[in-house]
């Protein structure tokens, strides 16, 4: 019975979870969240993400041509249409831009690989969690 | 002194006693629960955790499902914590004496500590759900199988004092307190009773009803089994009992196997030591509660930690066919030892 | 404990249960602790994955669809998947490729089967080992992290080809969550396989007999551990694994004999991690150069797909066994014709019968997942009645009635 000793030998060794956010569960989130915004509490560190991870999406609006390809790939249908308005010389012309809904992503990376111009593409954020899916910092524009 | 005065010290004496046991108990859950987490590479919750989780189910509503017997249902958590409580008059607690240790022996407390596993029973088949009367009767098998080694075990050192020290009383902890069983053992007696020790601690864990033995619980099979339905209160008295149990099923093994205490070895190494006796009672309290903690690390932790769960056949085959047997040879060796055969 | 005329009565385990994971229902009847009646209830969520492939989407977000009919085996359901398109549209897959995805299939293999090992040990309340099991599967987790961008659903499939290459890094990597599964498998061999308490509730538990394995159609560890010599990998090599010669596990390999309890089952999946490791090791080793995916342009590829005519088959051997997918293609359509999955689950549910009569109610959480189930990929129905021979199919129409009602019913509520 390995187990037996094993325990044993466990017991001293440091253990194996991971301490993010924190060793123990706060007793407020918020609270918590708002005392590490005070620079009141520290959070420990999640473990790094390694080159190339697919997080949260970005997008360099101005590069895009509105093509749509990414709209068409997009699995969950988190890219919508958007019309902006464009200084261009005198007049404001009509531009078709997109939309990413981050809360519906799947991050496949599809439309990434799919755009024609570069313009996506994913950073390593991946703390995303929110109570509000449509809170702006989950619609990237 | 007056009857007056006896009754009131009583009850304070049986308050304090409940208090202390189950806040003893339930820091000692969090260490159990602590230290199980740290064998298994975790961290594991704050030690403060079995608090928490009492205030929260005390704060949660107790649900009476559709089909039980209300007042069965409702009273078998009190019974069993009461139970379990009562249980400590009759234990010394490290230097105090029994609190009732006059008027009770071994065998009233053997019996009230069958009430709690017979209070779960009945709650459990009150509660009227498929899995609670599994679970029930599970527990009842379980009940049934480690009462024999463990009336073997006190019936067996009974019967030594019953000849070694025929003026004393033979069935009460007192006499294990004055006598302790290692001073009158040979070394064959020595062989037998470490075995006893090891097979109390094994029931120890049965009557915790932890892994392995936490079958009539089993919360992958039958859904807590016995607890399927409780909630709220009532899960918290039993949750409380459970606490309360850590210390009652050490304080046994330490009645009969250890009842040593730490006072008198300090004050006769270091003569010059301020030893008041109040100094000395506390150093006593403490070690007492120390050598609980060590028992239930082993009969809890370790056990939970490093086994299976068994299946209900296998714990009765263990129980009834290899404690048992270990008991016959320790029960001989005992014999053999105070009958001067060896 | 063997109580003769005490009534019989049945115990729902499932939909809920902490036995299970995931819907399904098991009704048992049982005298005392002894199961004499097993009736199983699948179908308890259906999603609609199928449809929405066929409705909804184009072809490539289909391969998102079928990761995630499975939230663990998230490379082979794709896997298959992307097979039977390219069976359909005739593509070619370049042989990087082809070693690309054997090796994430096999990385795949290894987390899913020392999950498993953990999940197995949590049912028979053993959860040191099921802990100790999980923090050493984070090791390959963090591999395929690195390798594919993301842990769990690992989005590597494309038609035609990989999304990724192993490069370098990523091939070190590798062989480092390799380097440290050899050096452990010896330690996880020893607290599963060597312990007391967990042979003896496995050993002669839930026993699947090779006839009722050919019988029931058992497929992947189930049917290997009952005696059965199946595993797609060797009887329909796809991938690398022509190249590479993979043989069926079979418990006798380790112990000598076969049963086809619980126990040869852990044996099985324990070797087969040792097995993934070297297939791994060898797909490395021999990798050829070249392109990973066939056409990379994805809107060359898209309209590629809507010319396509025609029908395939993927066949993949998942953790669980063997998976089948099958799509139809027509020309001027992107979605999918028809797109049919066939998951391991299901055929590894109707094993849970023989396995479970006459054993002990304690049996049944080790025994459901000694066939590791996985009811996300399973969602059929079944219909199944032992006792009372009572027999009960759901037609079409009758579903479509039924249907038509309830709309009306919640239309009125509105
Ligand atoms: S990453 Fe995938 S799911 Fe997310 S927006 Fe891009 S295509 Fe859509
Ligand atoms: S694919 Fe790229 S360029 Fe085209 S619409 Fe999307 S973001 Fe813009």
């Amino acid at each position: 019975m390995p187990a037996i000793t094993e325990v044993w030998k466990v017991l001293f060794k440091r253990p194996f979870t991971n301490r993010f956010p924190a060793k123990y569960a706060p007793r407020s989130v918020h609270g918590f969240v708002r005392r590490v915004q005070a620079g009141k509490a520290k959070i420990a560190p999640p473990v790094p993400t390694p080159p190339n991870f697919r997080g949260k999406i970005n997008y360099e609006v101005d590069k895009c041509i509105g093509c749509g390809l990414c709209i068409r790939v997009c699995p969950t249908k988190a890219i919508v249409w958007r019309t902006v308005e464009v200084e261009q010389g005198e007049k404001k012309v009509a531009k078709k831009k997109v939309k990413i809904f981050v809360s519906r992503c799947c991050f496949c990376s599809q439309c990434v690989d799919i755009c024609p111009k570069d313009c996506l593409s994913m950073s390593d954020e991946f703390l995303l969690a929110n109570e509000d899916k449509l809170a702006n910092e989950l619609i990237v524009l | 002194m007056c009857e007056l005065c006896t009754l009131l010290a009583g009850i304070i004496g049986t308050l304090v006693l409940g208090i202390f046991a189950i806040a003893f108990g339930l820091s000692v859950k969090g260490i159990d629960r602590k230290l199980s987490a740290r064998m298994q590479w975790r961290i594991g919750p704050p030690l403060r955790q079995p608090f928490r989780d009492v205030r929260k189910l005390l704060l949660k509503q107790s649900v009476l499902p559709k089909n039980a017997v209300p007042w069965i249902y409702n009273s078998a958590p009190v019974i069993s914590l009461a139970a379990l409580i009562s249980v400590l008059l009759f234990l010394p607690i490290g230097p105090v004496p029994a609190l009732l240790g006059a008027s009770g022996d071994i065998i009233v407390v053997l019996y009230l500590l069958i009430i709690p596993g017979i209070a779960m029973i009945v709650g459990g088949f009150s509660s009227g759900s498929p899995f609670a009367s599994i679970g029930a009767q599970r527990e009842m098998v379980l009940l049934i199988s480690y009462e024999l080694p463990l009336s073997m075990i006190v019936f067996t050192f009974a019967w030594m004092y019953s000849i070694v020290a025929p003026s004393l009383p033979a069935l009460s902890f007192e006499t294990f307190g004055t006598v302790p069983i290692w001073s009158v053992l040979g070394p064959a007696g020595f062989i037998g009773a470490t075995i006893f020790l090891v097979v109390l601690l094994i029931v120890t864990t049965g009557e915790m009803a932890k892994v392995p033995f936490d079958i009539p619980e089993a919360e992958t099979e039958i859904a807590e089994g016995i607890f399927a339905e409780y909630s709220g209160r009532n899960y918290a008295l039993f949750y409380l009992a459970d606490a309360v149990k850590m210390v009652v099923l050490p304080a046994i093994i330490i009645a009969i196997f250890f009842p040593y205490n730490l006072s008198p070895l300090l004050s006769e190494y270091f003569p010059n030591l301020p030893m008041s006796d109040w100094v000395a009672y506390g150093v006593d309290i403490l070690f007492f509660m120390l050598k609980v903690l060590l028992i239930d690390i082993v009969a809890v932790t370790f056990m939970r930690t490093a086994f299976a769960r068994m299946k209900i056949d296998q714990a009765v085959r263990l129980y009834w066919f290899h404690l048992f047997t270990a008991g016959i040879i320790a029960m001989l060796l005992v014999a053999a030892d105070v009958m001067g055969v060896l | 404990m063997e109580m003769s005329d005490e009534a019989l009565y049945t115990i729902p385990v499932g939909p809920v249960h902490p036995a299970l994971k995931e819907p399904i229902e098991l009704d048992l009847r049982v005298e005392g602790e002894r199961i004499v009646g097993v009736d199983v209830k699948c179908s308890q969520a259906h999603r609609g994955i199928e449809w929405l492939g066929m409705n909804r989407n184009n072809s490539i977000q289909n391969i998102y669809l079928a990761e995630r009919v499975c939230g663990i085996c998230n490379v082979c359901h794709p896997y298959c998947m992307v097979l039977a398109v390219e069976e359909a549209a005739g593509i070619e897959v370049p042989e990087r490729a082809d070693y690309i995805r054997t090796i994430v299939a096999e990385m795949e293999r290894i987390h899913s089967h020392l999950l498993w090992a953990g999940v197995a040990a949590h049912e028979i309340g053993f959860d040191t080992v099921f802990h100790y099991t999980w923090a050493l599967r984070e090791e390959i987790m963090d591999a395929i992290e690195y390798v594919t961008g993301n842990r769990v659903t690992k989005g590597i499939m494309m038609i035609g080809g990989v999304r990724r290459d192993i490069t370098k890094e990523r091939e070190e990597r590798i062989r480092k969550a390799l380097r440290y599964y050899e050096e452990k498998f010896e330690k996880i061999e020893d607290l599963v396989l060597h312990d007391k308490t967990i042979r003896m509730r496995t050993r002669n538990v839930g026993i699947l007999t090779r006839e009722d394995a050919l019988k029931l159609c058992a497929v992947g560890p189930v049917a290997r551990a009952s005696g059965v010599p199946k595993d797609v990998r060797q009887d329909y090599p796809y991938g690398a694994y022509a190249d590479i010669g993979v043989r069926a596990i079979l418990p006798d390999q380790y112990t000598g004999e076969i049963i086809g309890d619980v126990y040869d089952r852990i044996v099985v999946r324990l070797l087969e991690v040792k097995q993934s490791i070297q297939i791994i090791h060898d797909a490395l080793d021999n990798i050829p150069q070249g392109d990973i995916v066939a056409e990379k342009n994805l809107v060359k590829l898209l309209s590629m797909l809507k010319r396509a005519e025609g029908e395939g088959i993927g066949r993949v051997e998942a953790p669980r066994g063997e998976d089948i997918h099958y799509v139809r293609l027509r020309q001027g359509e992107e979605p999918f014709l028809s797109w049919k999955i066939r998951a391991p689950t299901y055929n590894n549910v109707l094993p849970w019968i023989p396995m479970l009569l006459g054993a002990e109610i304690a049996d049944v959480p080790i025994v459901a997942a000694s066939t590791d189930p996985c009811m996300s990929c399973l969602n059929r129905v079944t219909v199944v009645d032992e006792s009372s021979r009572k027999e009960f199919t759901l037609t079409k129409e009758r579903m479509h009635e039924m249907s038509v009602r309830k709309t009306r019913r919640m239309m009125r509520h509105v």
